[in-house]
């Protein structure tokens, strides 16, 4: 028979696939797994798509999907309100914000990382410590600070802010990457006759380049988010950014929606791009700075 | 030589500012955005134009954060020179010192006796040592917005009584169509509508008597019931987390028939429905007949201390509240001009809701019952304390009367540590 005759072939065949594949095919699964994930990320897309409907649907309307499609609400909030200044004023600051920023969580990690010094245990908890103390406790004494050192009303000062505010972090984060990069390798280049200048720059630093993307799109998107300084330390109107754009468009009485989302989808963007091109650095590095080396 | 190069930026710094003989004086306007920056370029043009000695700086301040800038700019002595404030938050820039009184400068001036007596008293009465920290210039009024479209189509009358309003947004609501006929401020802001409601329909005369806070009188609690009972049945159900620009938006996008709130929203809503669609109303009596109303806080603009140009900085906020002027910003916003000599102006004739509520406000007969912002808890027993215990309320977790009993008890004690402080 014939059934007879397969049998030994079925006992010859690879093990069986994996339990995994198995799974995978179980409709159950899909439903238990992908189901709840879709409608999470319907619900958090639903006000991002809120946004966009209000952006380029014209005033008055109430279709849910926007046809024909309007920019007037955008010539609006970049040419009437001045969106186009407060987003090269934004981008300075978080350009800005981003190169103080890495370079000096670069020395900073990498002196905490390799070298042993007094107080390095008290200073890395006091570099936790500021995590805990908010913006708004900062806000007079930098004020008076900045005031005295004429830094009120210019971009540089704001830079400086967004850098002592997140550099704490960097600090920490960077100093994790490091440890993560084998002392052997540069220690080698050593051997081989670098200084140490040299083996940190042809050795250590190509493979920092994840942790640099992860400290510096952080610190991008946190100088970029960040309304409180910017709101504060800035007291001419070509000198706003962005988020206080946004809640200047926001008026006590009279809202235009349209170009409230307008704004909020000019502010998103550059976010949104910086995550879809560094993302995967970003997991990448995080998780490595996550686990100690 | 660091020392020596800052000591030279900043000479270099202070001689730019005088370089052109010109007097340079700051203006933050407090509530800075899109509809009002445009109104006062245009006046900031027609002042230097009139008085080419001065510059006007404008600053246009989001209103949200406003207080917090302004105390931020008060600890770092870094104050503007002219200020846009209003009776909200007059009290606690009056308490730090910051302002200069103006009773002195008032008298001496082409305003004397040309502001409407009820604004000027409402900002008297936010000091404590009884002197006048801000010009008003503009005054508010609590209003409702109706479709006067839709009252049409189903033959409602403009109600005059809270029942009647009750009655009326029962009858246009319609939930399976999204229309509802009220839409309650459950939100942000909530307990300072509510008030201006209860008083409305309680007929109450005084915040306070003997000291003690009126607010739990049960004619209150009456009002806060009929309210909170229109929730869900009249009402949208996520109006329990309404504030204003979610009402507003719920009101222009056409799913909502009434809707509380003041002449501040009159350039939204007559933008998006216009003038044939919309009308408003004084908030409704209540059994009593008589028409008590809490006033809105006033804006107005106030001179600070630490201004170095104290006078040109005075020249700029009488111009502010010249006739010409304070007519020309309260067309553009749709608010009361506080400057009497506006009152006859064409505009006013115009625009119905501004003459209303011009109507009611100078009307002998009513009566005035100030929130006592002059208490720095107020804000925070209104919103932070109260406001969860008024969502309670609508959704019927707790009794009308205890919740305005526990607010009652706060403001009782808020006054009376204000007395012993005076």
């Amino acid at each position: 028979m014939t059934q007879t005759l397969i049998r030994p072939e079925v006992a010859l065949d690879p093990p069986p696939p994996p339990p995994k594949r198995k799974k995978h095919r179980d409709p159950s699964r899909y439903f238990r797994l992908h189901l709840p994930l879709v409608l999470y990320l319907l619900f958090t897309l639903i006000p991002f798509y809120w946004m966009l409907v209000f952006a380029f649907r014209p005033a008055g309307e109430t279709a849910l999907v926007p046809w024909p499609i309007t920019l007037e609400h955008f010539d609006t909030v970049w040419n009437g309100i001045g969106f186009g200044l407060f987003f090269q004023n934004s981008l300075i600051i978080a350009l800005g914000t981003l190169v103080v920023v890495t370079v000096f969580a670069l020395m900073g990690g990498y002196a905490l990382a390799r070298f042993k010094f007094r107080g390095q245990k008290v200073f890395l908890l006091a570099l936790l410590c500021t995590q805990f103390i908010p913006g708004a406790m900062l806000l007079i004494p930098l004020f008076v600070i900045f005031k005295g050192a004429g830094l009120l009303n210019s971009l540089t000062g704001l830079i400086i802010a967004d850098t002592a505010f997140q550099l704490p972090l960097a600090l920490i984060l960077m100093s994790g990457f490091v440890r993560n990069v084998p002392v052997e390798l540069e220690e080698a280049a050593m051997v081989d006759g670098c200084s140490r200048l040299r083996a940190f720059f042809a050795v250590t630093l190509p493979q920092l380049r994840p942790a640099l993307v992860a400290v510096g799109s952080f610190a991008f998107i946190g100088a970029w988010n960040n309304f409180l300084f910017a709101l504060m330390f800035a007291s001419k109107q070509d000198k706003f950014t962005l988020p206080v754009g946004l809640s200047y468009a926001l008026g006590e009485f009279n809202t235009d929606f349209g170009a409230l989302a307008a704004g909020g989808v000019v502010a998103a963007v550059p976010v949104v791009l910086v995550f879809a091109v560094v993302q995967r650095f970003l997991v990448q590095g995080l998780s490595a700075g996550a686990v100690k080396g | 030589m660091r020392a020596l190069l800052v000591v030279l930026a900043l000479l270099l710094s202070a001689c730019a500012g005088a370089q052109d003989g010109k007097t340079t004086i700051t203006f933050w306007d407090n509530n800075g955005g899109p509809g009002r920056t445009p109104i006062y370029e245009e006046l900031i043009k027609r002042f230097e134009a009139a008085n080419p000695d001065v510059k006007v700086d404008y600053v246009g301040i989001p209103s949200s954060s406003v207080q917090q800038k302004y105390d931020t700019a008060i600890a770092g002595g870094s104050t503007p020179d002219v200020g846009g404030v209003t009776t909200s938050y007059l009290a606690h820039l009056a308490g730090q010192d910051a302002l200069e009184p103006v009773d002195e400068r008032l008298e001496g001036s082409s305003l004397k006796g040309k502001l409407i007596p009820g604004l000027v008293e409402t900002v008297r009465q936010t000091s404590a040592d009884g002197k006048l920290y801000a010009v008003p210039a503009s005054g508010n009024m609590d209003v409702v917005w109706y479709r006067s479209d839709r009252f049409e189509e189903n033959g409602i009358k403009e109600p005059v009584t809270w029942d009647e309003l009750v009655a009326a947004a029962t009858k246009l609501t319609n939930p399976a169509a999204n229309q509802y006929g009220f839409t309650i401020r459950g939100g942000a802001g909530s307990v300072f509508q509510l008030l201006t409601e209860a008083y409305s329909y309680s007929g109450v005369e005084k915040f306070y008597d003997g000291g003690k806070s009126t607010v739990a009188d049960p004619r209150n609690a009456e009002l806060v019931r009929k309210v909170a009972g229109l929730y869900k049945k009249a009402t949208p159900e996520a109006d329990v987390n309404n504030n204003y620009t979610q009402m507003v938006a719920q009101f222009t996008g056409g799913s909502v028939a009434m809707m509380h709130h003041n002449l501040g929203s009159t350039a939204d809503v007559m933008k998006t429905l216009g003038p044939e669609r919309v009308s408003a109303m004084p908030l409704p009596k209540g059994p009593s007949g008589k028409r008590t109303v809490v006033p809105n806080p006033t804006d107005g603009f106030a001179v600070f201390k630490g201004s170095k140009n104290a006078d040109a900085a005075w020249r700029f906020v009488e111009f502010l509240v010249s006739p010409e002027s304070n007519g020309y910003w309260n067309e553009k916003v749709g608010q009361i001009p506080a400057n009497t000599d506006v009152r006859n102006a064409e505009w006013i004739q115009k625009n119905p809701a501004v003459k209303m509520a011009l109507g009611v406000l100078e009307d002998p007969a009513t009566v005035l019952v100030p929130a006592p912002v002059h208490l720095p808890e107020y804000s925070s027993i209104t919103k932070t304390d109260t406001e969860p215990l008024y969502q309670k309320v609508l959704l019927g977790q707790m009794q009308a009367q205890e919740f305005l009993d526990q607010l009652a008890a706060k403001l009782t004690t808020a006054q009376q540590d204000w007395e012993k402080r005076k």
